[in-house]
């Protein structure tokens, strides 16, 4: 039941779930159960960077000509950031180290956690060479209701299944009395629900409330104001979409219940409370929208801009599970994202192939169902 | 149908064709790149991140056909999508955007 940092048991560690089989001994990645965990470690080795590598001295001259308001969008929205990778930077290993059974899968959380690291360690650098004192910043973060509404919302899954973890760990399974707390009833099925919950939620916090956060940094370098920053912002996003892709490979993993069982009969049991996380926070995302255009938007940007991408990407991040989207919005109110989405060492404007036909290319409108006959389904 | 042709650039090299329809409109791609930037060229909005497989943001629902990976992508592949960025179209293909 007590967690161990190197179990004595002998087992075949390929036959172990993802979570609360045995806890690992050999860190071992000759073999594994799900090697995909393993491609995201080297892909996440091949990103590394460091903040310092990124000259912020521009910034700080455009920060200090932006408008009073605009200052408030920028700061505000670094203060999300800064939160949201405050808990990204512990979450996962807090979370998760003490129930992961397998090596690669053990190996990813750290090494996933670890460039959470770099992001936090990133906002020191871009909030040290915009404003003269750092503190008044990063307190902000602690007193401000805005910002601490949105604390509790990212971090209570993760502090449940935390607590529940710590009760099973000491206690084990049965209906325990905490003083203060009531009686909290530990069963593995609990135990498996609130991870697959705090999955669900990690899965919204990178897929949906950071790429808001991106789209307001974005907005700013449109305009060429606080490039530097948009160049970190940049890097930070290209770890995100790797992280996302952890979560949504977990889920699906999960579902699927090839890995555990139970885990599917719980995915689908779940599914409402799921589809109520994703709600949830895109609501939360967009009263954040408001807030932070309260006192006037911006070239390109407003809180109605936003929540419609708030709805549009939430709706896509849903599809990503195999879940309806639930917003009505169908395209991307801001296509312009994606030229700062995306990695500078891949080719965006694509180049005419060096072997192509004339007909390619070109869209045909008016085309019958019948000349449409070459399907090997 | 898949067509072939001759190519403009390599004459002894041929060029197989493949349709890709959605809703009422057809496009001709090639196999020697994937249907994302083809379909840039053609002047479709297409979502993408990453370019490279591990975002999952280009996917589009594949109702019929056959698509390939030169290597196998990062991100989950839900059945029936396809991930427009580095999929290679190997027969005439049926697809939705997310947008409709
Ligand atoms: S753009 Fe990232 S998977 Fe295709
Ligand atoms: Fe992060
Ligand atoms: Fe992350």
């Amino acid at each position: 039941m007590s967690y161990s940092t190197f179990n004595r048991k002998r087992f075949d560690s390929m036959k172990e779930p993802m979570f609360f089989g045995e806890n690992v001994n050999v860190a071992r990645y000759d073999q594994q159960k799900h090697p995909i965990f393993e491609k995201l470690i080297e892909k996440q080795l091949s990103f590394f960077w460091r903040p310092e590598e990124v000259d912020l001295s521009s910034d700080r001259k455009d920060f200090q000509r932006l408008e009073e308001h605009e200052q408030h969008i920028f700061l505000s929205n670094l203060k999300y950031q800064t939160l949201l990778d405050s808990v990204q930077g512990r979450s996962p290993n807090v979370a998760l180290l003490p129930i992961v059974s397998l090596p690669e899968l053990e190996t990813w959380i750290e090494t996933w956690a670890f460039s959470e690291t770099i992001h936090s360690r990133s906002y020191t650098h871009i909030i040290r060479n915009i404003v003269n004192d750092p503190t008044v910043v990063f307190d902000d973060i602690t007193v401000n209701e805005e910002i601490t509404r949105r604390a509790d919302s990212v971090s209570k899954y993760y502090d449940r299944l935390i607590e529940m973890v710590n009760l099973y760990n000491t206690l084990g399974v049965g209906t325990h009395t905490i003083s203060g707390r009531g009686d909290i009833v530990i069963s593995m099925k609990e135990l498996k629900k609130a991870l697959y919950l705090t999955i669900a939620s990690v899965n919204v916090l990178e897929a949906i409330r950071f790429y808001v956060s991106f789209a307001c940094s974005f907005a700013f370098a449109e305009r060429t104001l606080m490039e530097g920053n948009a160049k970190i912002i940049k890097l930070i996003a290209r770890d995100e979409a790797l992280h996302l892709t952890g979560t949504q490979h977990m889920l699906n993993i999960m579902a699927n219940g090839r890995d555990d069982p139970e885990m599917a009969i719980i995915a689908n049991e779940c599914k409402d409370d799921v589809i109520h996380i994703f709600k949830e926070a895109a609501e939360q995302e967009k009263d954040w929208s408001r807030y932070l255009f309260k006192d006037g938007s911006m070239i390109g940007l407003n809180a109605q801009i936003l929540s419609q991408y708030v709805d549009y990407i939430t709706n896509m991040r849903m599809q990503a599970i195999g879940l309806e989207p639930c917003f009505e919005t169908k395209s991307n109110p801001i296509p312009w994202i994606n030229s700062w989405l995306v990695s500078d060492n891949v080719q965006v404007a694509p180049q005419e192939a060096e072997i192509s036909s004339y007909l390619v290319g070109q869209i045909n409108n008016d085309l019958g169902e019948s000349d449409f006959d070459d399907f090997d389904l | 149908m898949t067509l072939t042709s001759n190519s403009q650039s390599n004459d002894d090299q041929e060029t197989i064709l493949h349709r890709v329809l959605w809703g009422e409109k057809q496009l001709l791609v090639s196999e020697h790149e994937p249907l994302l930037p083809q379909l840039e060229r053609a002047g479709v909005f297409v979502e993408y991140q990453c370019r490279e497989g591990y975002c999952s943001s280009c996917s589009l629902k594949l109702i019929r056909g056959h698509v390939i990976y030169p290597t196998e992508p990062l991100a989950w592949v839900q059945s029936g999508y396809l991930l427009a960025c580095c999929a290679i179209v190997k027969s005439d293909i049926e697809i939705a955007f997310f947008n409709n």
